[in-house]
């Protein structure tokens, strides 16, 4: 307590609030952003690696081919995220019925299950992958769809997501006032709320694609029950064929390849959105009425409501399948990986609310200034890295990818700080923003100081949003695979264990599945323990 | 011709909470109806229902005799002004007042050509090709009227329209729409929680309460003749004095004993000597005299061209005068004597739920 | 209690915006100060730089004649009372009124007695264990308000603390709210845009407009003498008329406006010739009916008028309670309107034909403003 006191003395002091948010900063600089990127700079330092590569036709032909694997399906998976996700976002926002909240826990499941779960559950759902025993619809055998069907399970909640939170702060009266002036709802949405949501679409697309970009654990499972890891790769599973091993220049190259063209990307999709004029100054008012009323919305919501079903919910779920045949299975291993991933996933969240919270507070609040700006802009960029590439530059970064031991523990754990750090930042910001300042600066002029305010005032506020930013953080990294794989082989993580699991063939995919139902089934405890004591709380506070 | 718009037993629930309980109203054709009560009272309620905002529970909105509870919003053509003024920001101030022909699909020189017509009506044909966010907030309501009416609605609704906008903004755009809705001869339905604006702008003012109407009546009526101490204290200020009827004069007046034993004469009333009555006499027909309700003042308040005094009498009420700008005004702690104008009086039977109740704001 | 001093303030937000420009105000010890002006004319800065939210970019606050600019907040002792009331949501009404005393570590019976009295003086003993979400407006103002009284300052800054109330409520509460800070004894800043309130509440009016203050004066100083046409119709009402200066004595002045006709106005110290504005309150712009018996005047007005200045026929009638407003129609001037007591009400009619009059002495004169007329009334 006196700790607390004397810390809420000193608070007062600008100057120490200043040397506060600068040690933050340059945490989140030299922790963060630069280890993340580090990658980039072997292009200059080790040009010989790179060059030697390059002047290998084959294996280029084989990087450019992986390269553009990864960045077409993001398309693809991002465009149909958002025409599907949008009604569903608008039911979400704009609609109350019995079932709804029902609705929004069944779309956030999908982010609990670790991607090398959904991997096998989406493999088995739509294929036939050998030795598998459990019937498959056994449909798809095309390695590039298998993944595309995989990729909008994970990405779609990200996407309905980012659109209802936008559609939220949309004034609801604007589409009403287009409505008592003539329009149809298809009209007035077409020409005055679609215009009005491009942030939204900017935020989305953005997740989508990097979520679509990095994901390596779920790909890899897919490619390999499938039996063309060695011969299909994305740009993660090729980073991960090629780890574990000395540093090589197709690593290098593909790994710098990835990251500079998702920013590039992001750049572009980001300009493209906010310039785009779509002309709407022609209307159809029979046309819009047709579209506004009867059998065509309603057409409209059951389809993605069948979207929404068959390709997101019913193959994530597909799994538990194996519980109709129980089998053997090492325990011991099970048990110690789940260790390492809790361990790996708490220290990383609580690092991340610690110095996560001032940062969020500093972009929050000084929104429209420069330097808030920018590092609203940095944060990002862990996230749209792939994790793959992310996961090589950080053990470059911090000494050598063959790293063993407890140190190879806490370089794993840098590597889930970065890329769980900018979800924790991005739900906080909201959250802070939300809030009302008058509260803080009514306790400051009431007396309170500046920990204080934030102790007493802001933070019981915003309480529910950053445990809700943790648990997103929490079961993202307890679901991550290639960023674990590219900085340490030695590390065995749950989803880690279940890649091994099936790269040792059929026979050990009851196993996996097992160890899969298993973690998903603690995911589901600590979430739905972690909602019940919010819900407590936010019935006295609601 | 303006429309005649006809409500018929309205009824809106949500969950088990009447919003608006059976309202049956008339407005006629061209008339400028107020809709005027205290916030939750269901106001804004009633003219979503009537706009098609809402679908009511239960009851039936007539148009010129049609029924039109089942026509969509946007198929009934009354032109509607937010609170919140709900411009759209990513369209000029033109292109905003463009949209209702527009989205009917009128031809391009003839949605242009009125949609300058009416920017031009609320003179702000200059401010044509800004964005709404670069307007004040009066210069916004304004488009916002002109978008309301460019699609040539003979129906507005204007919901608390002023509310957002500075007290002295207010005064003069109150005006304004009531001139430029005059003009064109449409019927205007308003809602507002403000009784001056309400009484400056209307034709006729629906005081609504608890979801039900209250009162009705042109400004003039409710508020010289009001016929619930709610409508008299909540439009205009009032002075209440509680007390019991002790006789008549020989012209019928009301005799009343005040708390204290000092009695008054009220007007005319049929009640019975010994009920619980409230009088209720308006500052301005109160003045000071050489004998009269003894009162102490307790501060007095500068307001342009005259004082406004408070006191509290020896009754225990408080009662409020005013005296002259031009007149030197008494001091807190002076004693006065007050007499009212007796025509100028409403008696009242006490209310059951107490005086308090009976004129709760919130 | 401490005398406020402001000392040539300035703060310029990005986009150029003076939010203050060069303003300077002095507030005395226990006064009741309304800080009167238009949106955006810098009312909500001038506040904040008084308790130290916002900084300054120049300028000094003093309180009591020390420099408080660097001063921070929590050491001002400058509570702020804000529009939103901000009640914290997490906190019932006993603990949010007792949030300074808790961090300021009182006795625990200190705190609840003056907890106690704190609920009672706003009427919210029944309220104690209530969330602010649970409270209608008034009541969460009330509770607003017994937090800031609660908080042992010696400076109450109110920043619109009525304006998210119904009209009718806003009345009530703003007889009581002066009342109580009156009883604490505090030097009290009110910011608002309602002319009404301010006269209602304060000891003195400041005038803001562009970050800077116009004119400081007792409700009746600024009513009765404004400093600019945009003050004498921004603090009631005025009729505005822009002419030339024909003459101007101990008595009163003459000015010829734009159709020819001569109207007379207060002395003033204008040469002759000169562009001039002068300024007529509703209340004192009298409509007299032409073929009428002579006037009865309302109790403000004296038994006799100037004869009237100009011919116009009314144009409307409004009924507005104790008072009535007639819009009458002028060749070459456009709309005058009047303000008289609605006892008047029955003897106007649209079409009626009246002669406008005033007395010279209630017609304020003032030199026509640098950037024109127009820009000098924009209400907002």
């Amino acid at each position: 307590m006196s700790l607390f006191v004397r810390i809420n003395a000193i608070s007062d002091s600008a100057k120490v609030r200043k040397a506060w948010f600068g040690l933050v900063c340059a945490i989140f600089i030299c922790i963060i952003i630069v280890p993340s990127v580090f990658v980039v700079t072997k292009v200059f330092t080790d040009w010989g690696l790179i060059s030697g590569v390059l002047g290998d036709s084959a294996e280029m032909a084989v990087i450019g081919r992986a390269v553009w694997n990864s960045f077409s399906i993001a398309f693809i998976v991002t465009i149909l995220d958002v025409v599907a996700g949008l009604p569903i976002a608008w039911i979400l926002v704009r609609k109350n019925f019995r079932g709804k909240r029902f609705l929004d826990t069944l779309l956030d499941m999908p982010l609990a299950f670790p991607t090398a779960v959904l991997g096998l559950s989406v493999v088995m759902f739509w294929g036939a992958p050998e030795g598998v025993t459990i019937p498959g619809l056994g449909i798809c055998f095309s390695p590039y769809l298998m993944l595309v069907l995989l990729h909008i399970i994970f990405t779609y909640p990200y996407m309905v997501r980012s659109l209802s939170g936008i559609l939220e702060q949309i004034e609801p009266n604007y589409e009403t006032a287009a409505m008592t002036l003539g329009a149809s709802r298809f009209t007035a949405v077409r020409t005055i709320t679609l215009p009005l949501f491009r942030a939204g679409l900017v935020t989305g697309t953005t997740l989508c694609f990097a979520r679509s970009l990095s994901e390596t654990g779920g790909t890899y499972i897919a490619l390999t029950l499938m039996g063309c890891e060695s011969s299909f790769f994305t740009g993660p599973t090729y980073i991960m064929d090629n780890s574990g091993g000395a540093l090589s220049g197709p690593m290098i190259l593909i790994s710098v390849i990835m990251i500079l063209l998702a920013l590039a990307l992001l750049v572009l999709v980001k300009a493209v959105i906010t310039h785009l004029h779509v002309s709407g100054n022609r209307v159809w008012p029979e046309l819009g009425r047709k579209l506004s009323r009867g059998f065509a919305p309603k057409a409209k919501d059951a389809l993605a409501l069948f979207f929404m079903v068959l390709f997101v919910l019913v193959p994530s779920f597909y799994l538990f399948v194996y519980l109709s045949e129980p089998t053997a299975m090492d325990y011991g291993t099970l048990l110690g990986s789940i260790g390492t991933s809790f361990l790996v996933a708490g220290v990383a969240v609580l690092f991340d609310i610690v110095f996560g919270i001032p940062l969020a507070m500093y972009i929050a609040r000084h929104r429209g200034e420069r330097f808030a700006g920018i590092l609203d802009n940095l944060v990002n960029i862990p996230l749209i890295i792939p994790t793959t590439a992310l996961g090589l530059s950080l053990a470059l970064f911090w000494g050598g990818t063959a790293s063993t031991g407890a140190v190879a523990v806490v370089l794993v754990i840098l590597g889930h700080i970065s890329f769980t750090y900018p979800l924790v930042v991005r739900n906080i910001t909201g959250a802070v923003e939300e809030v009302d300042p008058a509260y803080e600066e009514t306790a400051l002029t009431l007396g309170a100081k500046p920990l204080e305010t934030f102790s007493k005032v802001l933070f019981p506020v915003i309480k529910s949003s950053v445990i809700a930013g943790a648990i997103l953080a929490f079961t993202r990294s307890l679901g991550e695979t290639g960023a674990t794989v590219a900085i340490s082989s030695s590390v065995n993580t749950v989803p880690v264990y279940i890649v091994n699991l099936v790269k040792e063939g059929a026979a050990s995919y009851p196993a996996a599945a097992m160890c899969s139902i298993v973690l998903i089934a603690i995911c589901f405890v600590l979430m739905f323990a972690v909602r019940a004591v919010m819900h407590r709380g936010s019935d006295r506070d609601a | 011709m303006a429309p005649k718009i006809t409500l018929d037993h309205i009824s809106m629930k949500f969950g088990d909470f009447y919003a608006v309980h059976d309202i049956s109203l008339d407005v006629e054709e061209g008339e400028y109806v107020t809709i005027l009560g205290p916030s939750g009272c269901g106001k804004t309620t009633l003219i979503k229902v009537i706009s098609g905002i809402w679908h009511p529970t239960e009851g039936r909105v007539l148009i010129d005799g049609e029924d039109v509870t089942d026509v969509p919003l946007e198929d009934r053509d009354m032109g509607y002004v937010f609170q919140n003024i709900a411009l759209f920001p990513n369209l000029t101030n033109l292109a905003n007042v463009e949209y209702g022909p527009r989205v009917r699909a009128w031809p391009p020189e003839e949605q242009r050509a009125t949609a300058e017509k009416y920017l031009k009506l609320v003179a702000m044909l200059d401010r044509a090709g800004m964005f709404p966010g670069e307007l004040s907030g009066g210069e916004q309501q304004k488009v916002a009227i002109a978008r309301a009416l460019a699609s040539g609605s003979k129906i507005l609704m204007l919901d608390e329209p002023l509310s957002a906008l500075d007290a002295r903004v207010r005064m003069e755009l109150r005006y304004e729409i009531r001139r430029i809705v005059k003009e064109l001869g449409i019927t205007v339905l308003h809602v507002t929680h403000d009784q001056e604006e309400a009484m400056s702008v209307s034709d006729r003012i629906v005081l609504m309460r608890a979801g039900r109407v209250h009162d009705t009546g042109a400004p003039l009526d409710i508020y010289r003749n009001p016929q619930s101490i709610f409508a008299a204290y909540f439009i205009g200020e009032t002075n209440l004095l509680e007390g019991y009827v002790s006789g008549w004069t020989k012209n019928g007046r009301t005799k009343v004993r005040l708390r204290g034993g000092h009695t008054v004469r009220a007007e005319k009333s049929a009640f019975a000597t010994g009920d619980a009555v409230v009088i209720s006499v308006r500052p301005e027909n109160v003045y000071t005299a050489d004998d009269g309700l003894k009162a102490k003042v307790v501060s007095v308040v500068f307001m342009g061209t005259f004082w406004r005094v408070r006191t509290v009498a020896e009754t225990g009420d408080y009662l409020e005068y005013n005296v002259s700008g031009n007149h030197a005004a008494p001091r807190p702690g002076d004693q006065v004597m007050l007499v009212f104008n007796k025509r100028m009086t409403k008696v009242f039977a006490r209310p059951a739920e107490g005086l308090e109740g009976a004129i709760s704001l919130e | 209690m401490p005398e406020i001093v402001l000392d040539g303030l300035v703060k310029k937000y990005s986009g150029g915006i003076r939010a203050s420009d060069g303003l300077s105000l002095t507030v005395h010890d226990g006064e009741y100060l309304c800080l009167l002006g238009p949106t955006g004319a810098g009312k909500t800065t001038a506040l904040r730089m008084i308790c130290g939210l916002t900084k300054p970019d120049a300028g000094r606050v003093l309180f009591d004649g020390e420099d408080v600019t660097t001063k921070p907040t929590g050491a001002r002792r400058a509570t702020m009372l804000s529009q939103g009331y901000a009640l914290f949501p997490n906190m019932d009404v006993y603990h949010n009124v007792v949030f300074a005393p808790t961090i300021r570590h009182w006795k625990e019976e200190d705190t609840k007695q003056l907890a106690r009295s704190m609920i009672d003086m706003v009427h919210m003993g029944k309220k104690v264990r209530s969330y602010p979400h649970e409270l209608s407006g008034g009541q969460q103002q009330r509770t607003a308000l017994a937090r800031a009284l609660a908080s042992d300052s010696k400076v109450l800054l109110l920043d619109e603390p009525l304006r998210a109330l119904d009209a009718r409520l806003r009345i009530e509460l703003r007889k009581e709210l002066k009342s109580m800070v009156k009883e604490m004894g505090l030097t009290s800043v009110h910011v608002t845009h309602d002319q009404e309130e301010a006269m209602e509440l304060a000891d003195r009016i400041a005038i803001i407009r562009s970050g800077k203050i116009i004119q400081v004066g007792t409700p009746q100083e600024i009513f009765q003498d404004p400093a600019t046409p945009f003050v004498a119709n921004f603090l009631g009402r005025s009729n505005i008329f822009a002419g030339k200066l024909v003459s101007t004595d101990g008595t009163a002045s003459v000015i010829e406006l734009a159709n020819g006709i001569r109207v007379r106005a207060r002395p003033c110290d204008l040469e002759p010739g000169d562009d001039a504005v002068i300024a007529v309150k509703v209340g004192f712009t009298v409509p007299e009916l032409i073929g009428a018996a002579p006037d009865v005047q309302d109790a403000h007005l004296p038994d006799t008028l100037p004869e009237g200045y100009f011919h116009g026929k009314v144009e409307r009638v409004l009924y507005e309670g104790s008072t009535i407003t007639i819009e009458t129609t002028v060749p070459g001037l456009g709309l005058v309107s009047s303000q008289r007591s609605s006892r008047r009400y029955e003897y106007y009619r649209p079409g009626s034909e009246v002669m406008i009059t005033w007395q010279p002495e209630k017609a304020s004169v003032f030199r026509l403003p640098a950037g024109g007329l127009v820009q000098e009334m924009r209400l907002d």
